[in-house]
């Protein structure tokens, strides 16, 4: 009974495009404590209902469903919005319950995957060698970070359609292949933090011991100890205060703020 | 130096452009470092810029807006400590010493646009119910100003108010509070990495954080040569892990589960 409506309403390669662009400037852009990205997907899919539900109360139906709560990592929700166009085009109202269900199965799983990689790992690596390299007044590595941000951006324009013309096969096929693929990612980052450690902390100790005719300079004693052993021990000292049930990022940077002033005043530690 | 009204213009339009190209395209604004060279670009100082933006950034590193929280708005605090650091010709750490209170303090703006975002659903709701797709749509959009404004604003008043505000601050500091704000500086970036290893399983893959450390400390290998390095490990352990994938269920169970706090700052 649905050949007829999926002949005259297909959705074309120009309204996947439409859906994408929508996507790129609308998926946040009206977020909100209550629904948070569900304004965002409505706006996305209006072309859409429009197009595939001629009938009024089909429409309102529609858009209410998809302003319901939505929450993803916007730089992968776009596949979630590729698959529920492949849906309701081809079961229309029908697909109502599945489309709302597909959405809240997968906004989760997505957005681990894109935080990660886009929110944590990609920041990490070009972030730190942008900053290393911007301490020293040279831009070049935050070019390197800008123009890996147009790639990412050409890339986030293809998991649209994969989402419309792959669907579910995709998460399950590759849900391993993701998780090696993260792991490997994390290896990375964590890779590059190590050496971030001693390269953009700039902490000395210039307390100088005094004994009789004898001067010995507290931090080249500590160099001969381990280099960078003060910012490894600033590192590791936050690490544990952030495992404390109280501490959070924010107490943490005004803590560091304040020992910071407090330690540089007496002339305990130097930039 | 004094600030002229155009770059007051352009850093708030800047402010304006930097939120909106967060939540959609992400090129240029997702954090401060890249805010800092516009900044620096625009206060006609662009290494003094990328030197704020850089800092910034280092604390920033573990620091995601995920599942909606807000975060420490460092990218503002990349805008007006740019800006500071080129008027007041106090050096950088000063002006970070500044741009952290200004990305802490932005975070209330924050909730409040987010707040404010939603009287715009609820015009969404009852024009879904009038069938009004042209108002549903506008009133998505209309989103952009809270977001926008939320930041502008704030710039706008900070560099307008603090051209002879933080002269005069700088004036009367003494000695002693600048070395301590310069300290600081240097140690801030302290957070960001502590943060990091919080949320990255980072027991799991302590032998690369110590690889790491020491190709940088003992062997002097540059950034992105440690990165290349990285790359190359990464790439083998993708294909060894895809031989023996059914192991990789257990070690899963490593990765820390409480990376979110009351505040909601950060969380998995």
């Amino acid at each position: 009974m649905n050949s007829a409506n999926t002949k005259t309403k297909q959705i074309t390669k120009k309204d996947l495009f439409r859906a994408n662009w929508r996507w790129l400037w609308s998926s946040q852009i009206c977020w909100n404590y209550e629904r948070m990205m569900s304004t965002g997907y409505l706006y996305t899919m209006l072309p859409t209902i429009t197009k595939l539900y001629p009938k009024k109360d089909d429409q309102v139906e529609m858009m209410k469903v998809h302003n319901q709560f939505f929450n993803t990592n916007a730089y992968v929700g776009g596949f979630i919005v590729g698959m529920d166009m492949a849906i309701e085009e081809k079961e229309g109202i029908k697909a109502k319950d599945t489309v709302a269900g597909l959405k809240a199965g997968l906004m989760g799983p997505l957005a681990g995957i894109g935080d990660t990689i886009v929110g944590v790992i990609l920041p990490t690596i070009f972030g730190s060698i942008g900053a290393y390299m911007g301490l020293k007044g040279n831009p070049i590595g935050a070019f390197l970070w800008l123009a890996v941000n147009f790639i990412i951006l050409f890339l986030r324009f293809s998991l649209l359609p994969m989402g419309y013309t792959q669907g579910e096969k995709l998460v399950y096929a590759t849900g391993d292949k993701l998780n090696r693929i993260t792991d490997a990612a994390v290896l990375l980052g964590v890779t590059v933090v190590g050496a971030l450690i001693p390269t953009v902390i700039s902490v000395k100790v210039p307390f100088v011991f005094k004994l009789g005719k004898v001067s010995l300079k507290a931090q080249s004693i500590l160099d001969q100890f381990m280099p960078s052993l003060v910012p490894v021990a600033l590192v590791a000292i936050c690490y544990w205060l952030l495992g404390k049930e109280k501490m959070n990022s924010t107490r943490l940077i005004v803590l560091v703020l304040i020992a910071g002033i407090v330690l540089g005043g007496l002339g305990i530690l130097s930039k | 130096m004094a600030i002229a009204w155009w770059q007051i213009l352009l850093l708030t339009a800047l402010a304006f452009w930097m939120i909106i190209d967060q939540i959609t395209v992400g090129i240029l604004c997702n954090y401060p470092l890249l805010i800092g060279l516009v900044a620096g670009i625009i206060m006609g100082d662009m290494s003094k810029g990328l030197v704020v933006g850089a800092t910034l950034q280092l604390m920033v590193l573990g620091v995601g807006t995920y599942g909606g929280s807000s975060m420490p708005d460092f990218m503002t605090g990349a805008i007006v400590g740019t800006a500071y650091a080129v008027i007041t010709g106090k050096g950088t750490n000063f002006a970070i010493g500044l741009a952290v209170p200004v990305g802490l303090l932005m975070v209330q703006l924050d909730v409040l646009a987010r707040f404010i975002n939603t009287y715009f659903l609820h015009r969404v709701d009852k024009y879904i119910e009038a069938d009004d797709v042209p108002k549903v749509a506008r009133n998505v959009v209309y989103g952009v100003f809270p977001w926008g404004l939320s930041r502008a604003i704030p710039v706008f008043i900070m560099l307008i108010v603090g051209n002879q505000f933080v002269q005069k601050i700088v004036e009367v500091m003494p000695q002693w509070l600048s070395n301590g704000l310069s300290t600081a500086g240097g140690i801030l970036p302290v957070v960001g990495i502590a943060i990091l290893l919080r949320f990255l399983p980072t027991k799991r893959f302590i032998a690369y954080l110590i690889i790491g450390f020491l190709a940088a400390t003992y062997l002097k290998v540059p950034m992105l040569g440690v990165a290349l390095m990285g790359l190359a490990m990464a790439i083998i352990f993708y294909h060894q892990s895809g031989n023996s994938s059914h192991n990789q269920g257990n070690n899963q169970e490593n990765k820390p589960k409480e990376t979110e706090n009351e505040l909601g700052e950060y969380e998995n």
